[in-house]
């Protein structure tokens, strides 16, 4: 039976790569049976004496026990790998070996604490980081677009806008543009100390769904109006997605995605990552999912601006639990606002505590913008 | 299993036979040809999460393919994607070799593949990631070099110093310690290079005979850049 080689032996005669054996602890020594190799040489045994031996750690993690002594040929030396006989070795060792082989343990338990103490630090310190800047300290990726200019938002947001609406059938004129551009007028002048300039096209589609860019470049899609009973309704999506853009919410996002990567490319040396993630960037501004605390602020400060601008805000309630209800599926909007009962929950009660006021109608006549489109007068049966 | 060196040099090829039900594992880019017999797999060796880790930490591609002659006996032609030098080693269960990211070419199903960590200070003075391959186990290993492959031998206790960006593979009987080469510590740094490896035996060290990083900004001076 072939013997299974479990350490490998240097000395001069044997390749530099070590020949390999098969060594047994006994009472008196060690037994190193050398298996037979391909010139033919048969298969050998040899026993040393603990006391012929010297012992101390080696190896590329200081995991080996290594054991030289001076045989016939010259100075052996003997590098043990295997845990069993190593163990085997300790508590077969007379007394005077044992002290070499305890200093050799401590070696070894010395270079994995450090090993393990090193990576525990490292891993907890990039752990931090990553968990710090994906999930929790909002504070930093706060303070990380406060520093980003207006000017830059507004580019960003301007190159994917235009991008986008090459591609798309955009609506110049018509009952639907001056209805949007009424609805925005009377919202954002109620904004005050505003940074952006709105902007705001209508696009032919029949996707459900309307978003507002970083900079404040604003879509809305003629599916999503037709889905809208009344004016108030859509206004109060265009209220919402105003607010996004007045928290700076979809740079945050990007903020937090960049940072997640930057800190894991930098630290992996991978920076082939970061050109493509900002490659990638024009996409992810418009598939942007907002978080919940994000919806919840852009709710709540839309209903606000609903209020202040004197549009019935109960239309942005119904909408949203509309939208929500039958075809959720379908409706692209809630894929990047994430809905729940809970968000319609709060806004009822806001509503609620907000002192009544007599809403002021739009110019325009809900049903024959709706009709302009296309679309029945009325969706409701 | 039975494997050859096609055109030993700086262009070779691997031929592989594999007799029904062997195969082998290979970068994921390494295979040339193969007889009709041969399945081509991408494994994920040690699960997804190895597979990424290994792709994100030692710039290791995904996957490793696994080459089985699953419809009977065949054989398989392998290159590496640089030119230069393949060694093939017989891996016998005690050698153990660490391997330099790039230098892994194939396998034989016995050899084990692992992701280690080096050492921190090798990690950041290496320029090759803090990870690197670790091959144990049995059959047989190549390994592929950028240039020529060069096999230095250290007995215990000999000592040897190699330049960081030359290293291929080295047995983990060695030790060894970083230094830097250059006179300054600022000028290695900013550099990235000038680091060396300290090896000390017993063992065997495989160095490359160029420097991929040192060819990669000969070749860019001659990019053109665009404006
Ligand atoms: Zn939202």
């Amino acid at each position: 039976m072939p013997v299974q080689p479990n350490a490998l032996c240097f000395g001069d005669e044997f390749p530099a790569s070590g020949t390999p054996c098969l060594v047994h602890v006994e009472d008196h020594g060690l037994t190193i049976t050398f298996p037979p190799d391909r010139d033919g040489v048969e298969s050998r045994d040899e026993s040393l004496k603990f006391s012929e031996l010297t012992v101390s750690a080696g190896g590329l993690d200081h995991d080996q026990l290594v054991a030289t002594w001076v045989g016939l040929k010259g100075q052996r030396t003997l590098y043990l790998k295997s845990p069993d006989v190593i163990r085997a070795f300790r508590q077969a060792a007379p007394d005077h070996l044992s002290q070499p082989l305890e200093r050799a343990a401590e070696q070894v338990r010395q270079a994995r604490q450090r090993h393990r103490m090193v990576w525990s630090i490292v891993g907890g310190a990039l752990l931090v980081v990553v968990l710090g800047l994906w999930f929790g300290s909002d504070v930093l990726v706060e303070r990380a677009v406060d520093r980003i200019p207006v000017e830059w938002e507004r580019k960003l947001g301007e190159s994917t806008y235009h991008d986008f609406l090459a591609h798309q059938d955009v609506m110049k004129e018509g009952p639907a543009v001056d209805a949007v551009n009424e609805m925005i007028h009377r919202l954002t002048g109620q904004i005050s100390e505003n940074p952006y300039t709105f902007e705001v096209t209508v696009v032919k589609s029949d996707v459900v769904n309307a978003f507002a860019l970083p900079g404040g470049y604003i879509v809305v899609f003629t599916g999503l109006m037709k889905k809208a009973e009344s004016g108030e309704e859509v206004a109060g999506v265009l209220a919402h997605e105003l607010n996004h853009v007045l928290q700076r919410h979809g740079l945050e996002r990007i903020i937090k995605q960049l940072g997640f990567v930057a800190v894991v490319s930098i630290v992996l040396g991978n920076p082939p990552g970061l050109g493509g993630m900002m490659k990638q960037l024009g996409v992810e501004l418009m598939t942007l999912k907002f978080g919940r605390a994000q919806e919840t602020e852009a709710d709540l400060t839309g209903l606000e601006l609903l209020y202040r601008a004197k549009i019935d805000p109960s239309g942005m309630i119904t909408f949203f639990q509309r939208l929500a209800g039958k075809d959720e599926g379908r409706v692209e909007w809630l894929s990047t606002h994430p809905m729940s009962n809970a968000r319609a929950e709060r806004l009822k009660t806001q509503l609620a505590g907000m002192p009544k006021q007599n809403p002021e109608p739009f110019t325009f006549e809900w049903p024959k913008v709706r009709a302009s489109q296309g679309a029945p007068p009325s969706i409701l049966p | 299993m039975k494997s050859e060196i096609l055109y030993p040099g700086a262009f070779p090829m691997v031929r592989v036979e594999l007799a029904e039900g062997e195969h082998i594992k290979a970068e994921s880019g390494a295979m040339v040809a193969c007889s009709p017999t041969i399945d081509i797999e991408s494994k994920m060796e040690g699960g997804f999460l190895g597979a990424l880790s290994r792709k994100f930490l030692t710039g290791e591609k995904f996957f490793f393919q696994t080459l089985r002659a699953s419809r009977g006996a065949g054989e398989v032609l392998l290159a590496p994607t640089v030119p230069g030098e393949v060694v093939v080693l017989d891996l016998d269960g005690v050698n153990e070799y660490m391997v330099q990211k790039d230098g892994f070419l194939a396998g034989a199903e016995g050899v084990v593949i692992d992701s280690q960590m080096q050492s921190m200070s090798r990690g950041l003075l290496g320029g090759e990631g803090f990870f690197i391959l670790k091959m144990s186990g049995k059959g047989m290993l190549a390994l592929n070099s950028f240039g020529a492959i060069h096999k230095i031998e250290l007995k215990p206790g000999q000592e040897y110093i190699v330049d960081n960006s030359h290293l291929v593979a080295w047995s983990t009987t060695t030790t060894y310690n970083i230094e830097k080469a250059t006179s300054g510590w600022v000028a290695s740094f900013t550099s990235g290079e000038g680091f060396v490896c300290r090896f000390r035996g017993p063992g065997v060290v495989y160095i490359q005979s160029r420097n991929p990083g040192s060819f990669g900004a000969w070749v860019r001076q001659f990019i053109p850049v665009s404006e």
